[in-house]
């Protein structure tokens, strides 16, 4: 930016420069506005001189050495202009001839043009290739090829293959990671029959910090979360081929569910039932049209005992009279005769006791049966509340339903027997009721953005 | 006096359960990745016992998570797993809508998987705990199988989850430990007990398919996941246990003969267990090896028979459960690959059709339902065939799941295979119905009311007095001789002088006892009466079709 500015300074400062501004004189741009700067002090000799126009004229004159070959100011003049007389007959017959004629002799006393343009005159001579003027030294060749041999026959290799032999070898196999479900894949032995060191002999702290440290599995984890079976079998009612009572009581723990079921529906149908008392019967039909249309003597009577009520309600807020020192006094004393009589019943309790003391023992031993039998209870309710299917998260376990054929769905062969229930479903069900999963749903399709109905040009036209 | 007051929900329950958003973010995980990450790891949501403590107030429903385990779980190194295949997913996103094809390619052959093997090891540190929760993995593994190999689930999880089902099922048939069977309409159920677990597995029908709409199918595909590689590591152990080569091959069709190998080692161990380890038990250990006979010969009851399956019945099924006990099966050629011998066989012993009539019949063999292999495997005898002929009404295929107590209803098929594992001949059997069909008629002629009470009263006595508790009876008989009358009269009034002398306490207690035990009986007794009552009904149905 600073050169930029000092170029454009040297251009204005020349003699009949015309700038945009007309009026301003060039000199009044050059000086206003620049720092003075002291040039007496060597620091600011290289820093505040400006040498670019010697530095400009040197590289104009290297210029011409390198390309023209000398400067253009000393070269003689008939190398740089010609005088353009025209071309004469003389000149025109002569130059074809020369050519078709002898060209040996002629060509040898006067060089062609095209030859001195190309030739080399620049003052700058091209640099010299050294390797060319060089002389291979037969001895030294020799003396250098036996030690070569001396060496390689010790087994001492040359710097050069030494690293090619260091460098790593290309990886041409990659191995594939294998898939875990590979249908072909290789199982090998997990326990295995010798006692393996389950834990690495290195010292604790370098594993822990180089991360090579495993974590051990937390111990609740191995517990089971439900105490379910894995696989529950079905009653067996359920046989192919089922025995006629225990089919019997398989229908009827599936009818039980269905019973409760229905239940449970027509306990909502007489939730929602409308009562008998607020049907509308014919009286209230007509007291409702007639409503306003007749006045009524009752209806001032009506009025009336409500006023009464109202009335006693005021009068038993009464004010409070304020009590007098023979009040407080009796009452005192009264509340001294109720603290003695009830320290004296105490004390006769407690002397009473001891002749109690049958009874006591025996009212003692029921509360004790009584919390035992009520421990026993909340433990084994516990205990069942264990095998139920625990709320883990916003839905609740449904369970499946009873897996029943009807009688007469019941298959006379083998062959003509139908599946029931699926055991997709069924493993699914199990994984949610021994507490493996939550109950879930399936995620409805939800749209981010909604979707707009545009009817067709067409059809605009027709409705 | 500001900085010093306890703030509510700072301390105690409310800071050990952090919600499920939370959890979520502390992760930097996606919601289902999140999920997945909980599947694989075993790490369930609790239900704090104090909701509103730990909601900070409000009783809205939310999952919790213990903090611990969220905090265990950012040592877990598949979380960076998770977040390269969402890089990866983004990245091949882009490439496809630039369609630049030869980065989709690039990509796709350097896609991001993850191993689960250390999960595997850490959850179950020892192989007796991986058996444990082997019944859920059976389970799933065996449901994936029967899935069709459309895109809908990875096509590789199900050839997997196949090939692990079919190693599992030939381990079982090698070292013989299937115990029960039983057809259910769900699915067959299966129990065998290997190395002192029980487990039990349920196997879906081949051809019922309808996938419901509100089943989650990533959690299972997760589950799945885990329970593939579990399954893995297990039957490698087994069949290691067993001196068995794993991978097996050609395994396909179940009919790779691989017991010969396991009898040797069976036999082997069978002399060892000779030697008694305790001399002062010898009755014990008598009985131990009695048992251990017993149990031997049950394992085999269909060593040296010869099956052949026909066309409509459940081929994986039956020959899993015949080969299981020593049997030779095979089916038609053409059904699938791995048949031994064909129809025309002469040594075959059985054939099991499930057709109302067959064509050709050969004479050397007997055709039965498929019921009858069943029926045998639960009895752990060979039951007699005549009930499971071609036609014939079948006897109900009872659950060898339901252990009865006594005082219980036992039906009476169940009867009859129990008295055929104690060994009666079946001509007692025939004895006995015949008494029943006397029985019925003398029923008929009398009133039927009073001939109810009657039975019902003696039946009650016989029991009670069969479990009385303090005086010591014999138990008494219906048809009897006039001295033994006397004798057990006499008896009856000791019982009844001392039960008067009882005191108070005592005869309360002896009273409720009593009525306990008559109002089970008297149950057990009802629903025979009406079990009765039906198979009179069919009896006269049937005349009536006869006449």
């Amino acid at each position: 930016m600073a050169a930029a500015r000092r170029l454009k300074r040297a251009a204005v400062s020349q003699p009949g420069f015309l700038g945009l501004k007309s009026n301003v004189e060039p000199s009044d741009l050059v000086s206003s506005r620049r720092k003075r700067v002291n040039k007496n002090k060597k620091k600011n000799w290289s820093k505040h001189s400006d040498i670019n126009d010697v530095e400009d004229f040197l590289e104009d004159i290297r210029h011409q050495e390198r390309t023209t070959g000398g400067l253009l100011s000393e070269k003689p003049d008939d190398t740089l202009f010609f005088l353009d007389v025209g071309q004469t007959e003389k000149a025109e017959n002569k130059e074809p001839e020369p050519v078709q004629g002898e060209k040996g002799k002629r060509r040898v006393q006067r060089p062609l043009r095209i030859d001195l343009i190309l030739q080399h005159d620049s003052k700058v001579p091209p640099p010299k290739n050294v390797t060319a003027y060089q002389q291979p030294n037969a001895k030294k060749l020799r003396r250098i090829a036996q030690k070569a041999e001396q060496l390689a026959a010790k087994g001492v290799l040359p710097r050069r293959q030494k690293r090619l032999l260091n460098r790593r070898p290309a990886d041409k196999t990659v191995k594939k990671a294998e898939a875990n479900n590979n249908p072909d894949r290789e199982f090998y032995s997990m326990w295995g029959d010798k006692e393996e060191e389950v834990t690495d002999p290195a010292d604790p702290w370098y594993l822990q910090q180089t991360g090579k440290r495993v974590v051990p599995r937390p111990e609740k984890l191995n517990q089971k979360p439900s105490v379910l079976p894995a696989v529950e079998v079905i009653a067996p009612g359920g046989s192919y081929n089922p025995d006629f009572l225990a089919h019997q009581a398989l229908l009827q723990e599936a009818h039980d569910v269905e019973v409760q079921k229905q239940k449970q529906e027509d306990k909502l149908q007489r939730q929602l039932a409308v009562r008998k008392e607020d049907r509308a019967t014919e009286e209230t039909i007509l007291h409702e049209q007639v409503e306003g249309l007749v006045e009524d003597e009752d209806e001032e009577d009506a009025v009336a005992p409500n006023e009464d009520e109202a009335d006693s309600a005021v009068a038993a807020i009464a004010v409070a009279e304020k009590k007098t020192e023979r009040q407080r006094k009796k009452e005192k004393a009264e509340k001294i005769k109720v603290q003695l009589r009830q320290a004296s019943r105490r004390q006769t309790e407690q002397q009473q006791q001891l002749f109690q003391l049958r009874s006591i023992k025996s009212s003692i031993k029921q509360q004790e049966l009584k919390t035992k039998s009520r421990r026993i209870q909340r433990k084994a309710r516990q205990e069942a509340q264990k095998a139920q299917p625990r709320r883990l998260g916003k839905l609740k376990f449904q369970a499946q339903d009873l897996e029943v054929q009807l009688s007469d769905e019941l298959a006379a062969s083998l062959r003509q027997l139908k599946p029931e229930g699926s055991i997709l479903k069924d493993r699914f069900k199990s994984l949610q009721k021994r507490n493996l999963i939550e109950p879930r749903e399936r995620a409805k399709f939800k749209r981010r953005l909604k979707v707009k109905y545009v009817e067709k040009r067409a059809f605009r036209q027709i409705t | 006096m500001g900085g010093t007051q306890k703030k509510k929900f700072e301390r105690g329950s409310a800071t050990n359960y952090i919600t499920r958003n939370r959890a979520r973010k502390k992760l930097q995980l996606s919601l289902p990745d999140f999920r997945r990450l909980c599947i694989l790891k075993g790490i369930y949501p609790h239900e704090p016992k104090h909701k509103k403590k730990v909601n900070k107030g409000s009783t809205a429903p939310r999952t919790f998570y213990l903090l611990k385990d969220i905090r265990f779980l950012l040592h877990e190194p598949i979380v960076a797993k998770f977040r390269e295949y969402k890089i990866f997913v983004r990245k091949l996103r882009k490439a496809y809508g630039k369609t630049e094809w030869s980065a989709v390619e690039r990509l796709k052959e350097n896609k991001p998987t993850y191993k689960l093997d250390h999960i595997i090891k850490e959850r179950y540190p020892s192989f007796i705990d991986a058996l444990r929760d082997i019944d859920d993995a059976l389970c799933m593994c065996f449901l994936f199988s029967t899935f069709a190999r459309t895109g809908k689930c990875h096509v590789q999880t199900i050839t997997l989850c196949r090939r692990l089902t079919v190693e599992w099922m030939n381990y079982v048939i090698a070292s013989r430990s299937l115990r029960k069977v039983f057809i259910s309409i769900k699915g067959i159920y299966y129990q065998a007990e290997v190395m002192g677990q029980l487990i039990t597995w349920l196997v879906p029908y081949q051809f019922s398919h309808d996938h419901p709409t509100d089943v989650d199918y990533r959690v299972m595909a997760t589950f799945t996941e885990l329970y593939t590689t579990l399954l893995g590591f297990v039957n490698f152990r087994l069949y290691h246990s067993l001196n068995l080569v794993y991978p097996p091959k050609k395994l396909a069709a179940l009919s790779a003969s691989l017991a010969r190998v396991v009898s040797t080692a069976e036999e082997e161990d069978a002399q060892l267990d000779q030697f008694p380890t305790e001399e002062e038990d010898l009755e014990k250990a008598e009985a131990r090896e009695k048992e251990q006979v017993q149990l031997e010969t049950q394992k085999k009851i269909f060593e040296g028979l010869k099956f052949f399956l026909n066309r409509e019945v459940p081929r994986e099924s039956l020959a899993f459960v015949i080969r299981c006990f020593g049997g030779n099966v095979s089916w038609d050629k053409s059904v699938c690959i791995g048949s031994t011998y064909d129809v025309t066989d002469e040594t075959i012993t059985h054939q099991i059709v499930d057709r109302p009539n067959v064509d050709k019949r050969y004479i050397n063999r007997y055709y039965i339902q498929p019921q009858w292999v069943y029926d045998c495997v639960n009895a752990k005898v060979l039951l007699p065939v005549e009930d499971y002929f071609l036609g014939v009404t079948l006897p109900p295929h009872l659950s060898p799941f339901v252990e009865e107590k006594d005082g219980d209803y036992v039906p009476p098929e169940k009867l009859k295979i129990m008295a055929l594992q104690r060994g009666e001949r079946p001509e007692d059997e025939e004895e006995e119905e015949e008494d029943d069909e006397e029985d019925d008629e003398e029923e008929n002629e009398d009133d039927e009311d009073e001939a109810e009470e009657k039975n019902l009263k003696e039946m009650e006595k016989q029991k009670s007095q069969g479990k009385s508790l303090q005086v010591k009876v014999t138990p008494g008989k219906m048809k009897v001789e006039n001295p033994v009358r006397l004798e057990q009269e006499e008896k009856a009034e000791e019982k009844r002088l001392a039960i008067m002398m009882m005191k108070k306490k005592e005869k309360y207690l002896y009273d409720k006892i009593m009525f306990g035990k008559k109002r089970k009986i008297r149950e057990a007794n009802k629903l025979a009466a009406k079990r009765k009552a039906f198979d009179d009904e069919e009896k006269a149905k049937k005349k009536k079709t006869k006449n």
